[in-house]
Order: C-alpha cells, then structure tokens, then sequence
C-alpha cells in the first residue's frame, strides 16, 4: 500500500495541503461559541409541551396555571397561533408539487401524530421555570387510532396515520417509478434470465448522533423584523419555510447559521426554529430552546427505515441482465423529506451497475412514529445495503467471488448506463482492484474460511457504494460566491454554503487562494447568512465542495480579470502577458515588471483608468453535470459464536473523488463515515414500541454509538484521477463516506457465518445468534 | 422549610470563587450560566457523551452528574484553564496539527479526559488511549486522528523533556 494514499497529484500550491480546519484552534480552547454558548440581554427560555400520544385530537388545552406561574412569559398552542401548512423539508420556494414535497406540517396543530409531535410551549425568565409550567399545561386528549409498524402502513385498509396520504391510504406524495424499461418488461427479462435472485433487506431507524442538541435562538424586535439562530444547514430555504409558516415577508426574516457541533442531515430541515419565532412575537424578547437529549431524540429526524426488495437475473457467466428494486421508506408523521428520499434513492440503482434491464419503484409511508428526514446518504445506505447484501449471495451461488462478481458488472468510465447517461469518470473498478490488492483480500478470505472450526470466527467483507455530487439533472443546483478585495490586499468571501464541521470554509479558502495567489488565511470566510452572504440551496446532496468550489473558482477567476485588467493599464502591457503571483500582477516572461494588489485596489478606487470602481467579484455555479463519487470498502470481522459478538477488526475504504482540495480533512469525513456506518451496521436503532409508539431508548446510553475503544483500525486510500467538471477536479465525499460501510461489515459478517443470508441491520447478538451455522 | 440555595467556595482554574447555588443545579450549569464559562458543553445531561468533562480535584468527571453543591472545596479545572497564558498546550495543538477536530463539539472534554492522560501516563498505549476515551463520544472523526493527536502530544512532551533535560545538563557542568 502506497505510503502516503492521499497526496495530491498535481502541484498546486495550496489545494492538496493538509492545512488544519482554520475554527480549530479556537474550537480546541474551548472559545468557539456555538449557539447555546450566545448570551443575550433579556433572552427567555423555551420549553415544548411534547406529545405522549401517537395519534389523538386535542379536545382542549388548559393553559392558566402555566401562564400564571410567575415568571412565565408567553404560552402558545394551536388554538392561538396562525395555521399555515409547510413542508420543513422545501427547498425551492415555487416548489408546489405535492408528490414531491407535500406539505403537512403545522407549527401547532389540533392533532398529534407521534410521540413527540408538538402540542405547546412556553416561554419563561429561566429554564426550570418553562420545565415547571409545562408539567402545569392540562390536555385533553381523544385518543385515534395509530399505525406504528412499516409494514402495517403499507397494507390495504391501513389504519391512516394522517388525513394526507394518498387516497385514503398511508403513501406519502407519490410513487417513483422508472427505469430503462417499463416494469412489465424489466420484470419479464428478469424471467428470462438463467438465473434468479432475490433479496428482500430490512434497515433500521438511526439517528444522526450530532454531539450538540438541537437549539435554536429567535428575536423578533417591534420593526417587525425577525432574526434566527441555527446551527441549521439551509438558512435560505429555512428562511422560505418560515416565510410560509408565518406569513411574513422574507425580507423581515434573517437566518444566521451559528457554528455547527454536527449535522449530518439532521439540521437540514426546519424543526422548532417557529415556535421560538412565535414565543418571541408574543414577548418582544430574544427566546432559546434547547432540546434535551431525549428530546434531541424523540423530536428532531431520523433516517427512514426500510423495507427494500431487490431481484436479479443473471446468466450463468455472472453477467447481470436484469434488476428490480422495490423500496418502502418509512417517513413517519409528516411528509418532509419522504418523497424526495425517494427519488434520491431512486437514482443510485442505475449509476452503479450495468445491465440493459433495470428499474425502480419506491415510495415512502406515513406512520404515527417521529419524523424521518435527511441523514447522510439520504436513501442512498438503504438501497446500498439491500444491493451489496443481495449481491454477495448472487455471487456466492455463482461460485464467484464477490470483487469478481463486481468487477464483471459495476461501470466503467465514461459508458452510458440503461437510461442512455454518460458515467463521466467513474472509476470504481479501480477502486476494487487497488482495495483488493491493498487489503490482500484472497490471502485473507481463505485465512477467515480457515477459522471457521473454531469460536471465534473470522469474516472478510467489502462492497461497492456511489453517491452523486449535488441535484443534476433532477433539480435547479446553483450558488453564488462573492469575494472583495480589501485595501491591503487581502480579501473576503462571503458564501451561502455552510461548515458543518466539515472545513468547508477552509476548503473554499484554499479555492480562492489558489487561484489569487494570496494565502489562504488571508481570505476571510463568511458564511450562511441571509442578510450578508448570497444564496446557497443547503450542505446537502454532496454539493458543498462541487457546487460551493466551482462558483468560487468562478468569482475568484472574475477577481483575477479584474486585476489583470487594471495591471496592463498600469504597466502599459497587453493582459495576454500578465499573470498573478504572490499578491503582485507580474508580466510572465520578465516578472521583474510587476505591480502589487495595493496598487491595482488603488488605483481602481482612485478611478485613474476610468471609473471609481471597488475589485469585487459575484459570480453564479450553475451545474451542468452529474458527477459522482464512487467507493470499495472491506472489512474483516471477528464473529463470537458463543454471545453472538461482531467485533470490527479493519476497514480499508479506497475513494475515487477525484482530486482532492485538503487531504487532512478528506480523510476526517471518510473516518466519521465509517463511525456511522459501523453503527449502522452493528449497534444503532431506534426502538420505537409498537404498540404505544415511544421511542424506548432516547438516550446516548441506550443508543449505542461506537466507543473509541471499540473503532477497528482503519485506512483510507485514494484512487486519484481528476474529475473534469469538479473543482481543481475534485468531488465531493461527505454521504459517499458513509453509503458503503454497513454493506461490507454485514457482508463480512456474512461470510464468517458461511455466506449465512443476514436480511436485517443493526445485527444484533440475538440475531447472530440465530444465524450461526449449526455445524459449528 | 429546607434551604434550596447553599454556599460553595472551589477553587476553578486558579482562582477561589465562593458562589450561592441551588441545591437542584448540576455544576454544568453553574459553569456556563453563573460563570459563564462555556467551553463546557451540554451534551446529553445523563453522562453519556463527556462533552461536559472537567478535572475534579484531578481526576476527569462529568459536570452534567455532579450536583452543584458537591464542588464545595474542591479544585477545578475546566477546558478554559488548560492554555497556559494563552498559549495551547501540547495536547491541544497536537489536537490541531492532527486534524482532530472537526465540528468541534466534543472537543473540550476530549482535551480534559487527554491532559489527565498524558499526565498520569506519558507514553500511553494505543489501547490505553482508547480506553481512556471509552466515555468521549465523538460522531465526526471516528476518534482515528483523535487517537493520532495524543500519541502525537505524548511524543512532542518527550521531545520536549528530553530537550529541558539535556539542558539541565548542560547548566550542572557549567
């Protein structure tokens, strides 16, 4: 294995450095504020009344004793604030389709739908005294009907977890359907085929795990306006939600995303940011919830578990002829994402596998359980799991080896797929190759078969994963970067995108400067702020480093225009012969001829080539491709056949994403990826009753996420090959870092059981213990 | 009728504070809202996450646990307290130069439980750093370069051991 996997392979001067995430040094001080950290004067706190009902009508609420408890300021429900339906999950404002993104959420409404749907606040001087006047709210409830279960919502004759599904049933928004072919003949192909396969994977319902609760801040002051803090991931569309939600103009309402302690798709999507914006209309004061971690829990989003069916027909070769999905997504009480999940999930069946016969059909379903939402991969793990599973059992029945078996049907570099698109610079088979001779793959697969006899068995896994780089062709995807050039030639950048942890703002740093030739700590970074920085569509869909690197290469190329531009008239040179180097426009061929950025800012400032003008840039990416990121991971597994243990022993993720603009914090998102997916695969669920609809386990305790103590060791290589519509050829890595880690730990556990089939995640001792071959 | 307020005198990052508290606070909240002290986080209230560790007379303690009153006479250092006149320790630059640090929120208590460490063990084992984490939760980094950072730190205080004893040294001969 090479020494150093993930050095650049171009000479750039600052994209490919290792330079640290310019927020740690403060981050690690312990001086980073992050939003429960601001102080402000008069600022009031909130708490919210949850429901401990999966389904009943509010009969009445009594609120007195609350509002009289003293120092009790304000108290809301849905019988005294407005009713405008929303969904928090919209992003494009004119965006009415409602297959796509229905809208069914009330800030208050006069029904509950899931325990911990809201039913009122209160806003007070301190917490304990909102604690306190909760307990005092009296509610009468009707208890309705509920379904809990998937696979009760989806029966005909489903009890209706709301008034919104299709038709009387508990569909959400509409169907995806599609493929090469109608179903009819995919199906039919299928039948044809020499061999049939199929796989029928059940995901669970895991939660994002950021290490900071959900929090949000509002200020309404007596102009009318209405200021927001979030450690959100969409202040734009958040700001168009609450536009709607309460029927105030955009203009009068500012988004300020906060420093973020973790996101992953859970802060994408308006949660209680209304509730503070009504307390603090009624009091004129700046109000703050906090959620507890519990609460944290039972009232934020969660991943939509899954019910997928995938069939294969295969030739007796292994050639893969034909592929059928079939997904059933559990959006819980409300719409938000549930359709688009969809359809995102959607799209990774065609762009990952070749076979002239595919298709997709999905749709998400209501159930009276806590809201799903985006969460890293957004459909993407479901569906990748199901596959990677189902594909190891095919190749197993073949004879084949499973990185054959793949080899033989994943994409190839620009080809076409079934639907007639161009795979741009897929390299995942170089993933598989490199990952396989890294990982010494064969020598240890037959080492594992060897310990079969004993306890302790030994399981070597891998799979394939792909994930797009933001909406192509599916949705509008732009965003808009402006820099300015200071009076001493620094500079900065103002960008809608937003940091999540991520080092998006070092990343777009190290952007600009390669293209100014000014360090990047010279550039500032100013992000995610509706009044100050210009529009960004949300840290989504793996777009920040695509889409946010792109418009800043365009605004920092527009800044080098206008540089150039004044220089030649300074120095009386044609602009063909001028470049920029080091804070200085210099003539290429004698760059003793230069003048400084000083100069030319001055010089522009001053009007003496025509025109007092400020050295500013605001440019719009617009994308036009769809590029993805392509990964192989593998693993090997030691299984206790006795408790039914699975420990993680090492996981080698090989990564084609194109160049790479900071290797440091590259290989941190491929970490973090790998610590979800491991929970995905072995440790997280949330276990909601069935029968009352509570989530049984709201606690970090009880929510097991993978301890330091527990990691397997890890590597991470690169198979490096510019992307040429990316960012100095980079792609995105945020989702792709976590898409395939569930499906190779599940695949290795697989085999140290003697490719027992596994149908299910997380893989609990009990159902280990189930799987455990009998001659053992 | 029971008194609910009581009051403490600690010793926190070298200065004695003598303070009224509430019998129902935890110290968490006497650090970020009586103090103002936010460097320490909340992060599950039920001492879960460790992102409100601090140093108990010494030793690494979850702030979210601990009733308010019972920090009486004791000695406290919080992550505010680890920089040495405003300088980042070792540790806490290693945690930088390592990349450790990504959304950051965990951070602080990774700093606590790691300054503890290091002090009790210098060359401490890869399993023995895990271990000693076992309490730290972290959903960003997958503790990979956290790991690295402290290995990197208790190298870098070795260097610099080695460095002041090589010194010493030289300063006897003369």
């Amino acid at each position: 294995m090479s020494n150093n996997p993930t050095s650049p392979i171009q000479d750039f001067t600052y994209v490919g450095q290792r330079f640290p995430n310019r927020e740690a040094e403060q981050k690690v001080a312990g001086e980073m504020q992050y939003i429960d950290d601001l102080r402000m004067p008069n600022l009031l706190h909130a708490k919210i009344l949850f429901s401990p009902q999966a389904h009943a009508r509010i009969l009445s609420i009594d609120t007195k004793a609350a509002e009289n408890l003293p120092g009790v300021r304000a108290v809301v429900h849905a019988f005294n604030t407005p009713r405008n339906v929303y969904n928090s999950a919209a992003r494009f404002y004119l965006d009415t389709n409602e297959r796509d993104m229905p809208k069914t959420e009330y800030i208050f409404d006069t029904t509950v739908r899931f325990v911990g749907d809201r039913v009122a606040a209160v806003a007070a001087d301190d917490p304990f005294i909102a604690e306190k006047a909760i307990k005092l709210i009296k509610v009468e409830y009707e208890q309705l009907p509920a379904v809990i279960r998937l696979e009760d919502a989806v029966e005909e004759n489903a009890t209706q977890a709301n008034p919104f599904g299709i038709q009387g049933t508990n569909l959400c928004g509409g169907r995806v359907s599609y493929g090469s072919h109608s179903e009819k003949e995919v199906l039919s192909a299928i039948d044809k085929a020499e061999q049939i396969f199929t796989t029928t994977f059940r995901t669970s319902r895991v939660h994002h795990g950021y290490m900071e609760p959900v929090c949000h801040i509002a200020s309404y002051t007596r102009d009318g306006k209405l200021t927001i803090w979030t450690s959100g991931q969409n202040v734009f569309c958040f700001r168009d939600v609450l536009s709607t939600a309460l029927a105030m103009p955009q203009s009068k309402i500012r988004l300020i995303k906060t420093v973020c302690g973790g996101a992953f798709g859970g802060k994408l999507e308006i949660m209680h940011e209304p509730v503070v914006a009504l307390l603090s209309m009624r009091t004129l004061q700046p109000v703050k919830i906090r959620l507890d971690r519990k609460e944290t829990f039972m009232a934020s989003r969660s991943r939509h578990e899954g019910i997928l069916t995938i069939t294969s027909g295969v030739d007796t070769q292994g050639k893969l002829r034909a592929q059928h999905v079939r997904s059933q997504l559990n959006t819980g009480a409300y719409a938000s994402s549930g359709p688009n999940t969809v359809g995102a999930q959607s799209g990774k069946m065609f762009i990952l596998y070749q076979a002239p016969h595919m298709y997709y059909t999905g749709a998400p379903y209501y159930t009276n359980t806590p809201i799903a939402g985006a969460m890293r991969g957004y459909g993407c793990p479901q569906i990748t799991i199901t596959r990677e599973v189902h594909t190891d059992l095919v190749a197993r029945a073949l004879g084949m080896d499973p990185t054959e078996f793949r080899l033989l049907n994943c994409v190839r570099p620009f080809e076409n797929n079934c639907l007639g698109n161009n795979l741009h610079n897929a390299l995942v088979a170089e993933c598989i190759l490199q990952g396989r001779t890294a990982f010494d793959w064969f020598k240890k697969r037959k080492k594992a078969e060897e310990s079969h006899k004993g306890r302790y068995r030994i399981g070597v896994g891998m799979d394939i994963a792909v994930h797009g780089n933001g909406w192509y062709p599916v949705y509008q995807d732009i965003t808009t970067v402006t820099i300015r050039m200071n009076n001493d030639a620094s500079a900065i950048l103002l960008t809608g995108t937003h940091d999540l942890g991520t080092g998006s703002r070092t990343i777009l740093a190290q952007i600009a400067a390669e293209i100014l030739r000014i360090p990047p700590l010279d550039i500032e970074v100013h992000e995610a702020d509706t009044e100050t920085t210009p529009l960004d569509l949300g840290a989504q869909a793996s777009r920040t480093t695509y889409i946010g690197g792109n418009a800043t290469i365009l605004a920092a190329k527009a800044i080098r225009e206008q540089l150039i531009d004044e220089a030649a008239l300074l120095l009386a040179l044609p602009k063909e012969m001028l470049v920029l180097e080091n804070g200085f426009v210099v003539n290429r061929q004698t760059p003793d001829q230069r003048i400084s950025f000083i100069e030319i800012i001055g010089s522009a400032q001053s009007g003496k080539h025509g025109g007092q003008r400020e050295i500013a840039s605001t440019m719009t990416f617009e994308s036009k491709d769809s590029i993805d990121s392509y990964a192989a991971v593998f693993c090997e597994v030691e299984v206790d056949t006795e408790t039914g243990k699975i420990r993680p022993l090492t996981i080698l993720a090989v990564h084609n994403s194109g160049t790479v603009i900071n290797p440091l914090l590259f290989e941190g998102q491929v970490h973090g990826g790998i610590h979800m997916g491991l929970g995905y695969a072995l440790s997280e669920e949330m276990q909601i009753d069935s029968r009352t609809g509570s989530l049984l386990n709201p606690t970090l305790r009880k929510y097991h996420m993978f301890t330091a103590e527990e990691m397997p060791s890890i590597q991470v290589m690169l198979v490096q090959s510019p992307e040429e519509a990316g960012p100095f050829g980079a792609k995105s890595i945020g989702e792709c870092a976590t898409d395939g880690v569930a499906g190779a730990v599940v695949n290795a556990v697989s085999h140290a059981l003697d490719g027992a089939e596994l149908n299910r995640i997380p893989l609990t001792t009990n159902y280990i213990l189930s799987k455990i071959p009998t001659s053992s | 009728m029971e008194p609910t307020a009581q009051t403490i005198s600690f010793l926190i990052n070298g200065t004695k504070k003598t303070i009224q508290v509430e019998r129902s606070w935890t110290f968490l909240y006497v650090l970020r809202e009586i103090l103002g002290l936010t460097g320490t986080k909340y992060g599950c209230g039920t001492g879960d996450c460790g992102a409100c560790k601090i140093l108990l007379n010494g030793e690494p303690k979850n702030s979210c646990t601990l009733p308010a009153f019972k920090a009486d006479t004791c000695t406290i250092v919080t992550i505010e307290g680890i920089q040495e006149e405003g300088r980042l320790s070792i540790l806490q630059q290693a945690f930088v130069d390592a990349g450790a640090i990504q959304c950051g929120f965990c951070t602080p208590g990774m700093i606590i439980t790691g300054t503890a460490l290091l002090r009790d063990n210098p060359n401490p084992s890869e399993l023995e750093i895990r271990r000693a984490f076992s309490n730290n939760l972290c959903r960003c980094t997958g503790y990979v370069k956290i790991v690295e950072a402290v290995k990197l730190a208790a190298r870098r205080i070795l260097a610099m051991k080695k460095e002041q004893e090589v010194l010493k040294e030289a300063i006897n001969v003369k």
